[in-house]
């Protein structure tokens, strides 16, 4: 019989377990530490135990294709593994991780993806899609059959309300090594037997043992003593990993013969929050922040501490608050606390009994009134931190020198902030980078959107300073950082990454309107070589074909971006020509695209209100082509009513209609061949815009009474049918300003109207009244009113 | 038999034997004052077994209410059970006095005129007049017999004594002991001493708990049932034990009357239907558990003194208008309930709708 390693079953992020593990390699001083994680993460491992690191930090692996696929492994101060490489730092040892390579993990999730997806697909349901990977892949819990997980069938035999606080019993609150390791054997032989009948995910395990296995046979081949490696791995695989020396290793070919996906990795800042985020076994658990008073008091030698820190952090953070709290009251909780651990045979209390003590005492028995303190004592908002440089992608780097450029430290943080921004030069400071600072910071935040990298949110500011201001919030999430990282593939710089990013977007473009706004994107980020790059790709789709509303919204936005591009300081007339080019265009364009349905002319009317306002904005384009175009709408019989009306409007607004000129539009439009709802098309088009000048030209509403003075009983019951929709959509003040002017038409003054209208009418008269009243309406009866 | 005189028997009496097992079951370690072990208390209050004798549940809903309130009398704390009207907080405090100290007669039951007397102690004036105060002429109050015995005293509806009344129990609950200034004495409390003490949240005419009381008890909020099925399950519990005890005559309700009911409770004290989709008008009154389980007893009396011996949609109807009309706008709001809601309810309900109808026609 062969000398054997020490195994060490763990369960992750247990604060017994670190301890532990630590007095166990104390003992027996191990020459060589093998710890259960993916052997690639090796290189991170002296940089997990810089002085300067902070956990929770995670390392995180991703492939560098698309698309992106990424795992997590997070490390709390409390981490059995984390203990571990500390503990080898500190005394010199060696110390390794043996697990399957990141890549194969990362190519069995692909291929377990793939498999699920083609049962469902067989199932005819849609694929349900899991896109990241945890750490729960630690003897995977797959869903069986009765669509519970291992886990929560674990849960159902631990009683109690969960496995949380069972395995918390058992473990985390053992009281000596002997108890914890009676724990951990218990769990880990329960795993064991609930997963054996799951084909794929006993397969996973199977292979990653044989690695495991290897890697344990190469280190006693490299000279290690097996007497003097202690190897760290899950409770689960403990009993697997014992057989090392039986011939289960994993041979050469097998070893090529695995799936593997290319894959990179880095180490990074994670949070408790994050960590509470993803419950299951392994890859997070519930409540860091109170595991780490437990990890504290383990520390301080006193387990009974745990329970006084927590009540005591809920108590202080209710005072903070403005709750008074006393101490009598903190007491009565740990007793109570006390109690109902002995009730349960608990030998401390859990953190269930401790919730509910606080809740009783502390909180006059509703959650409620504690939920705040209960979740800052339990989660907490402690983040990670690294040394500077520490195998950060260089896109991270390069995040976190821009962050103390421009002074945004201080807004990483798991705490929305909020940050106004003003892009004008601040004229105040001396030198020019102070005086852009905040155009700076604005350039990098809209790169960072343009990346999706949820670190900053763009908020809508008021109009009367839209120009210039810009209104951020800013929070710093693990999930930035992955963001961040994915970005990684794009560039080595947040602009480069930023500038990448906006080209693939402008190959990528099926319309116009799409690479207009890269450009707007490309003005924002403040990347001049994307706008030529995006200018390209315009000015080529241009010339295909292209629709008006398309030219008119991209004309827009490029307006948009000459006018205030200024405050930008960046160069906009290489933007000129092409919008020149659009405009002319468009203009050519717009009389043909005037034909088309009711539905269709929404859209064109926004487009030509684009195109109007984007030709009063700027004098290098040619106000004579557009108004040549409008014309011709205006005057022709063949379009869109709707729109005819619309242009003649816009030409009335800008001086190129006459009185006689829309006295005679009127007069034709509203003719007597013409079909009432043609009729009342153009009518509603004419008042599309500026409705008030409308009102207010008296000759309109001249030739608009002529006309209906014109108009035989049969014409004007017609004619009242489209008047009635024409303006349908004016509000009751504009309806009695047009009444205002028809009575001042027919020589009736305000004055004399309200005196008509209020005076008292005589009985006799208003029988005679009413009797005609009746008859006209019978009249109407027989009126279709139905249109 | 001189037991089946008693309109209702103290819980102890009761169910003396559950707690006779429990006793002789006993394996955990008992605490001073007590008759059994925290978890035996448990299991009388939530059911098990107890050696070969079954025990029945007696407080349905969430045990861990119930374990914190054992722990936190087994760490001589006070405790407080609030909640809305029948949510069993007294039926709690009973069976948990029942248990600890097989005596859950030591009750104060607060009224708006209970003075601090009753909460002290007070003089048998008669008897002081002509001897002077000696410790004969003492008369002992629930909580003062509690102090000396070591056992747990109940005040009932807490919130319905003045304030001063309330007051009284403060220096109680943190000195642990009485001072009788009239004898120089002093009367230091037993272990095993403590206080049950129960509130009411809904009802009109209840006065504050001062933060001082407050924070001298472990206060435990009693909810209503959560759904249901659970207030289906002590409805029915409660009425088959009280029939029993009141020789009602008439055959238990069906579980569909008792579903009539607890629906129509459960509609009306949320103002909306079960189902979600319409609201209803609230009635003035609580509707509470407690009520719909006294409204089918009262139905049962109605069906066993004059009707078939079942209970008929008559017989419910009486009840029911009784239960929801408490004044002239609830009239309003229960008849919009009888068109709106019970009309449309289909074939099961007509009979009921009917009866109901015609009481208010």
């Amino acid at each position: 019989m062969r000398q054997q390693p020490y195994f060490f079953g763990i369960r992750h992020l247990s604060p017994a377990g670190a301890w532990y593990l630590r007095a166990f390699l104390e003992e027996k001083q191990p020459s060589l530490v093998l710890v259960e994680g993916p052997s690639d993460f090796c290189d991170q491992l002296e940089h997990m135990v810089k002085p300067e690191t902070k956990p929770p930090i995670a390392i995180l692996a991703y492939t560098s294709q698309v698309p992106v696929r990424t795992m997590l492994y997070p490390f709390a101060a409390y981490s059995p593994e984390y203990q571990a490489v500390l503990w080898c730092k500190e005394h010199g040892a060696s110390c390794r991780f043996i697990d399957l390579p990141s890549g194969v993990f990362l190519g069995i999730s692909a291929a377990k993806e793939a498999m699920e997806e083609k049962r469902l697909l067989e199932k005819a349901q849609p694929p349900a899609k899991e896109q990241e990977m945890t750490r729960a892949q630690e003897a995977t819990p797959a869903k069986t059959d009765d669509g519970m997980d291992i886990y929560e069938r674990l849960d159902q035999q631990a009683g109690e309300d969960g496995h949380e606080t069972f395995w918390e019993r058992v473990m985390e609150q053992a009281g000596d090594a002997g108890g914890y390791h009676e724990g951990v054997n218990l769990f880990g032989a329960r795993l064991r037997e609930l997963s054996q009948d799951e084909a794929p995910e006993e397969a996973e395990n199977i292979v990653r043992e044989a690695y495991m296995q290897r890697q344990i046979q190469d280190a006693v081949a490299a000279g290690h003593s097996p007497e003097r490696i202690v190897v760290v791995t899950g409770s689960y695989h403990v009993e697997g990993l014992k057989r090392w020396d039986q011939g289960g290793a994993m041979t050469d070919q097998e070893l090529a013969a695995l799936p593997g996906l290319e894959a990179k990795h880095t180490l990074m800042p994670y949070s408790y929050y994050r960590l509470s985020s993803r419950s299951g076994y392994g890859a997070g658990n519930k409540a860091p922040a109170y595991y780490d008073l437990i990890w504290e008091a383990f520390c301080k030698g006193e387990p009974r501490r745990t329970a006084y820190s927590y009540l005591s952090r809920i108590a202080g953070y209710q005072r903070e608050h403005g709750t008074p709290v006393s101490s009598a009251e903190v007491i009565e909780a740990v007793r109570l606390a006390a109690e109902l651990a002995r009730m349960r045979g608990g030998r401390l209390p859990a953190l269930r009994d401790l919730r509910d003590a606080a809740v009783t005492c502390l909180g006059k028995g509703s959650l409620a009134a504690i939920s705040l303190a209960v979740a800052d004592t339990e989660i907490g908002t402690e983040i990670g931190a690294l040394p500077d440089g520490i195998s950060r992608t260089s896109i991270q780097e390069d995040f976190y020198r821009s962050l103390k450029d421009l002074k945004l430290e201080r807004y990483r943080q798991i705490t929305a902030q909020d940050l106004e921004l003003d892009l004008r030069e601040n004229r105040n400071v001396k030198s020019e980078k102070a005086a852009f600072l905040d155009l700076n910071r604005s350039f990098f935040l809209h790169e960072l959107r343009v990346l999706g990298v949820s670190f900053a949110a763009l908020q809508a500011v008021k109009q009367d300073n839209a120009t210039w201001a810009e209104n951020w919030v800013l929070r710093w999430t693990p999930e930035a950082e992955i963001e961040l990282v994915e970005a990684a593939l794009s560039g080595d710089t947040v602009a480069q990454a930023a500038s990448l990013r906006l080209k693939e977007r402008v190959e990528q473009a099926g319309a116009m309107k799409e690479i207009a706004a890269v450009i707007e994107d490309a003005f924002t980020c403040g990347i001049p070589s994307a706008v030529t790059c995006a200018l390209k790709g315009l000015q080529a789709m241009t010339v295909e074909e292209a629709s008006l509303e398309d030219l008119a919204a991209t004309a827009a936005r490029l307006s948009a971006v000459i006018q205030y591009g200024t405050i930008r300081r960046v160069d906009s007339r290489p933007l000129e020509p092409i919008l020149h080019q659009l405009f002319y265009r468009a203009c050519l364009l717009l009389p043909g695209a005037c034909i088309c349905d009711d539905a269709g002319s929404k859209t064109m009317a926004a487009a030509m209100e684009q195109l109007n306002s984007a030709a009063l904005a700027h004098d290098f384009l040619d106000p004579n082509i557009w108004l040549t175009a409008l014309q011709e709408v205006a005057g022709r019989d063949d379009l869109n009513t709707c729109l005819s009306g619309l242009a003649a409007a816009i030409l009335l607004e800008r001086g190129q209609m006459d009185a006689a000129r829309l006295k005679r539009e009127v007069q034709r439009r509203l003719s007597k061949g013409t079909p009432a709802d043609l009729g009342a098309g153009w009518f509603e088009g004419l008042a599309m815009k500026n409705r008030y000048a409308l009102i207010a030209r008296l000759s309109l509403w001249e030739s608009l009474d002529e006309y209906l003075d014109g108009l035989d009983e049969e014409e004007f019951k017609r004619a009242l049918v489209f008047l009635r929709r024409a303006f349908a959509d004016f509000s009751s003040l504009e309806k009695d300003e047009i009444a205002e002017n028809l009575g001042e038409l027919w020589g009736l003054s305000g004055q004399a109207v309200s005196e008509t209208v209020n005076a008292v009418i005589p009985p006799e008269e208003a029988e005679a009244a009413q009797a005609e009243a009746n008859e006209m309406l019978g009249d109407l009866d027989d009126f279709d009113f139905d249109f | 038999m001189e037991q089946k005189k008693v309109q209702r028997l103290p819980a102890e009496q009761l169910f003396q034997k559950e707690i006779d097992a429990l006793i002789a079951a006993e394996k955990d370690p008992i605490p001073t004052g007590w008759r059994m072990s925290p978890r035996s208390v448990r299991t009388y209050i939530c059911g098990g077994r107890a050696g070969s004798t079954e025990i029945t549940p007696k407080y349905i809903g969430n045990e861990r209410l119930v374990e914190i309130a054992i722990a936190t009398l087994v760490t001589d704390r006070a405790l407080l059970l609030i909640g809305e009207p029948g949510t069993a907080k007294s039926w709690l405090s009973e069976h948990l006095t029942a248990a600890i100290n097989g005596d859950s007669t030591k009750v104060v039951q607060g009224t708006a005129g209970t003075t601090e007397e009753q909460i002290r102690y007070s003089w048998n004036y008669a008897m002081l007049i002509a001897q002077g105060p000696s410790p004969e002429a003492l008369i002992a109050t629930p909580v003062y017999r509690a102090m000396e015995t070591g056992t747990i005293a109940r005040v009932e509806e807490i919130s319905r004594c003045a304030s001063e009344v309330q007051d009284a129990l403060i220096s109680i609950l943190s000195e642990k002991r009485i001072s009788i200034p009239e004898l120089g004495q002093e009367l230091p409390a037993k272990k095993g001493f403590s206080v049950i003490a129960t509130a009411n949240t809904r009802d009109k005419g209840v006065n504050d708990m001062s933060a001082a009381l407050k924070r001298r008890f472990n206060i435990v909020v009693l909810p209503a049932p959560a759904n249901l099925d659970s207030e289906m399950e002590i409805v029915r519990t409660r009425v088959e034990q009280l029939a029993g005890s009141l020789d009602l005559n008439a055959s238990m309700p069906d579980s569909d009357v008792v579903e009539k009911v607890c629906t129509i409770f459960r509609e009306l004290r949320k103002g909306e239907t079960l189902a979600g989709n319409q609201k209803v008008k609230t009635p003035s009154g609580v509707l509470s558990t407690a009520e719909a389980i006294s409204l089918l007893c009262g139905s049962m009396a109605l069906a066993g003194s004059f009707g078939s011996g079942r209970i008929a949609d008559e017989d419910l109807a009486a009840g029911l208008q009784g239960a929801v009309v408490k004044d002239e706008k609830d009239s309003v709001a229960w008849k919009e309930y009888l068109e709106n809601v019970m009309k449309k309810r289909g074939a099961g309900w007509s009979g009921l709708y009917r009866a109901c109808k015609e009481l208010n026609a």
